[in-house]
């Protein structure tokens, strides 16, 4: 017994000696958790207390209801409630809209035969991602504004009426949506292409000799193998159907599209930033996240149900 | 025994005396200046003019960080704070422990929404130990102005007002050289501003030309209540109590006086009838689309403030449209929304202007007011307007001053410095007749009949606001951002909408604004009113 546990001791003292710079590198990210993810979430008790800028927030007093004060306040609050309904909206058709487009762009690039020219395609897809959204606002300004953009001046021009694609709620919709691939497509894309890569060629050789076609190719290789990327990602995406992006929509929007562009991110910059409530905006945020940390879960279980790997 | 007792008796008496001197004057204080130099921040706005200088570094912040070092040995540190996004800006400072020692803001309900949190110093202790070291604080603002937010219950003074030396507040403009053309005399009635408004329209081809399609007969910003005051304002019946401004009068736009709809009404129609501009709601605050527009001259009137269109020298309106235009285009003044009683009323706020508070990270609450004594003396403050003869300005014979177009390091970024003498806005050398006489000289480049003009009819038959202290309105709390939102975005909503629908889409935005907070402020402001004052 004591000799078993002597040479476990050699052993791990032997690992340790082997591999300690590993874990002194693992130390690195480790600590940048605990300093900067885990001990800020000991302010989440802000959700729960009166805030006040002067006391550390373990001094707060706690608020009524059994400290759900602000929760019931922000279900009662409409702005919380419309921004909820447009987070989810927008999010959702991010996601129908948004989520194939890379997978149908990757395929469209992987069927090219000039390496140069897939070469330069790629690059020009993936150059909007480093625009910031501020800039695309402006553009979109430029482009689609109902007088001045450039659009509608040719639509004019044409003898066609200007279309609203900023100035009405509907049309701000889809607009949103548009940019939204416009920016990240490409950008998206890297990920399925990296999967492509690792296709065995010999199944597109053996497809070759049966006489598959190439939409047969796609159809029974090239998707089944990317099978497993999608379903991460697609459950990372769902992960996120009530995060909300804060500079898209605060720089698309406008006064006239206020119904669908106020989402939670912006109501939390007007109450809590502007207004001061911090207590309110930090329990709505404990709220997104733990719908999100739902979401995640339930995704995974699924994913798994199907027969899929699931991210953990 | 005895021993003990004198022990303790020393004891308490120490006690005693170290509360006593826990706010006494600051003992590195002699004779008027400090001991050691002593180090404070102040904020300044950021207007990011085209060819203006480093608000937080150039010329004038040089003499005032000069003056308080030689003056009381304080070093004085600027801080900008973009102008436009004041509020929001100023927020995130505070919120972050990071604001200037010296900070100053429009909005009043952020300073009360921060002082409930303990966030900011109570001035009143302060201002009764030091008043003897201020004594051109107080001969400039009086104790109207400095004590002007006093908590009736409990004697705090959160903010100091500074003053408006010259209430004026928006103007009425319209293209002269327009009118000339069409042979229209100016308008002096709605119906004739209306009328006005549709030959611009209809007469597009002869006044643009080829850029005919870009006619804009009356332009507006995302801030209605703002930019289209007077038109909404003739609507408001002229027989208002003083109750009724006050309890409704929150809003800084006065969205709920009596009969605002019908105003907006009116702008509804012009906007159906191709009168507005069509993109209006679609640039925010500080975007300069519709100031380029306005300079290309495509815009036939807008309002806004008083002299908007002369500021800015070589880079401002009048400058700019006139190289662009011709030597004859200009915009004038003109008073056209009579209202019920058939009296031009304007609107305007009493005297107070920005508000100047000192966050509780200030551990300088001495060397801060003394900096705004320093800003507040007239001499210092003459200097900051009007700068230097010969460079910034010319004395004429009757000793009226003119400012001369100024580029380059010694530029002023904002009218009359108004970014630095942050106690005072409007020019003011002292002499009232010289005041007046000088402001009409003093827009660079351009003639003084339209200043004058401005100046005369932004103020005429005017209805100032009245100071009401009932302490704290509780409803208001940190409301004021997101109404103000709402109502922008209920009044774009309204004016674009179809005019059948109008009063459709009115009412439903008009009911979200009450609900998410409006009707609770006024039920709380009716009752405290009818507290302090009876009904």
């Amino acid at each position: 017994m004591k000799g078993r546990l002597t040479i476990n001791r050699r052993r791990v003292i032997n690992y340790l000696r082997k591999y300690w710079s590993l874990y002194v590198m693992l130390s690195i990210p480790i600590a940048y958790f605990i300093i900067f993810r885990y001990i800020p979430m000991t302010y989440i008790q802000i959700a729960f207390k009166r805030y006040s800028i002067v006391q550390s927030p373990w001094e707060m007093p706690w608020a009524g209801d059994n400290g759900f004060e602000y929760f019931i306040k922000a279900f009662r609050n409409l702005d919380f409630l419309y921004a909820l309904r447009n987070t989810l909206l927008l999010n959702f058709l991010d996601l129908i809209m948004g989520f194939p487009a890379p997978i149908i762009l990757a395929l469209l690039l992987n069927e090219l035969a000039f390496p140069r020219f897939k070469r330069l395609t790629q690059s020009v897809a993936y150059l909007p991602h480093f625009l910031s959204w501020i800039i695309i606002a402006g553009l979109a300004k430029q482009l689609f504004a109902p007088t001045s953009g450039l659009i509608n001046i040719f639509l004019n021009r044409l003898g066609f009426q200007s279309i609203p694609f900023l100035n009405d709620p509907t049309h701000w919709v889809f607009t949103y949506v548009f940019l939204g691939i416009w920016r990240n497509v490409g950008w998206n894309t890297i990920i399925y292409l990296a999967a492509l890569t690792n296709i065995n060629p010999e199944l597109y050789e053996a497809s070759a000799i049966d006489g598959a076609n190439r939409w047969q190719n796609i159809w029974y290789i090239t998707l089944p193998g990317l099978r497993p990327t999608i379903f991460t990602l697609l459950i990372l995406s769902l992960g996120n159907i009530l995060s909300s992006e804060f500079d898209r929509p605060y720089a698309l929007s406008n006064p006239l599209v206020n119904s669908v562009s106020n989402v939670i991110s912006i109501f939390v910059y007007r109450y809590g930033i502007r207004g001061l409530q911090f207590s309110l905006t930090t329990a709505v945020g404990l709220f997104q996240s733990v719908v999100c940390v739902i979401f995640l879960v339930a995704a995974n279980a699924l994913a798994k149900r199907f027969g899929e790997r699931g991210i953990w | 025994m005895r021993k003990r007792l004198f022990v303790v008796l020393c004891l308490s008496l120490l006690v005693l005396a170290s509360s006593v001197l826990a706010f006494a004057a600051d003992p590195g204080f002699v004779n008027g200046r400090f001991t050691t130099t002593r180090k404070i921040t102040v904020e300044v706005y950021d207007r990011s003019n085209p060819g203006g200088s480093t608000p937080e570094d150039n010329f004038w912040t040089d003499f005032i960080k000069k003056g308080m070092l030689e003056k009381y040995n304080v070093e004085v540190e600027f801080k900008p704070v973009p102008r436009w996004t004041e509020v929001e800006v100023i927020n995130n400072l505070l919120a972050a422990g990071d604001a200037p020692d010296v900070c100053v803001t429009y909005s009043y309900p952020t300073i009360q929404t921060y002082a409930n949190m303990g966030g900011v110093l109570d001035l009143a202790p302060y201002l009764e130990e030091y008043r003897e070291y201020l004594p051109n604080l107080f001969d400039l603002l009086g104790e109207t102005n400095i004590y002007w937010n006093q908590d009736p219950n409990t004697g705090t003074v959160w903010a100091i007002e500074a003053l408006l030396f010259q209430n004026k507040k928006i103007n009425t403009f319209v293209r002269e050289d327009w009118l000339k053309k069409l042979g229209l005399e100016e308008p002096r009635t709605m119906e004739e501003f209306e009328n006005m408004l549709r030959a611009f329209r209809d007469n597009a081809e002869l006044l643009l030309g080829p850029d005919a399609d870009k006619m804009i007969p009356f332009s507006l910003s995302f801030d209605v209540g703002w930019r289209a005051d007077h038109v909404i304002m003739s609507y408001v019946p002229n027989d208002m109590s003083d109750r009724d401004m006050w309890v409704y009068g929150f809003d800084d736009r006065h969205l709920l006086w009596p009969n605002y709809k019908e105003g907006v009404r009116k702008l509804n129609q012009w906007y159906n009838e191709g009168l507005i501009w069509k993109d209006f709601p679609l640039y925010g605050a500080g975007d300069r689309t519709e100031d380029n527009l306005i300079k290309a001259g495509y815009v036939g009137s807008f309002i806004h403030n008083w002299d908007y269109p002369y500021r800015d020298g070589q880079e401002g309106i009048h400058a700019q449209l006139r190289n662009m235009v011709g030597e004859d285009a200009a915009f004038i003044a003109v008073e056209c929304f009579p209202n019920d009683a058939g009296i031009y009323r304007k609107y305007l706020s009493a005297p107070v202007d920005r508000k100047v508070f000192f966050p509780a990270t200030n551990k300088e609450p001495l060397a801060s007011l003394l900096y705004l004594d320093f800003i507040s003396s007239l001499e210092v403050r003459r200097f900051l307007q009007i700068g230097e003869e010969g460079v910034h300005h010319i004395v004429h014979e009757d000793g009226a001053v003119e400012m001369l177009p100024v580029v380059g390091e010694k530029i002023m970024n904002s009218p009359a410095n108004i970014d630095y003498t942050i106690t005072i806005n409007g020019l003011d050398l002292g002499d009232p007749v010289l005041t007046a006489r000088s402001i009409a000289l003093n827009y660079a480049g351009v003639e003084a009949k339209y200043i004058e003009r401005a100046y005369q009819i932004t103020s005429n038959e005017a209805r100032y606001g009245i100071n009401v202290q009932v302490g704290e309105i509780k409803a208001q709390e940190g409301m004021d951002t997101a109404l103000a939102e709402k109502r922008n975005n209920l009044l774009a909503q309204a004016i674009v909408a179809k005019p059948e629908d109008f009063d459709t889409v009115w009412d439903r935005g008009f009911n979200d604004y009450l609900r998410s907070g409006g009707q609770a402020i006024i039920d709380e402001r009716a009752q405290k009113y009818d507290a302090m004052y009876g009904n």
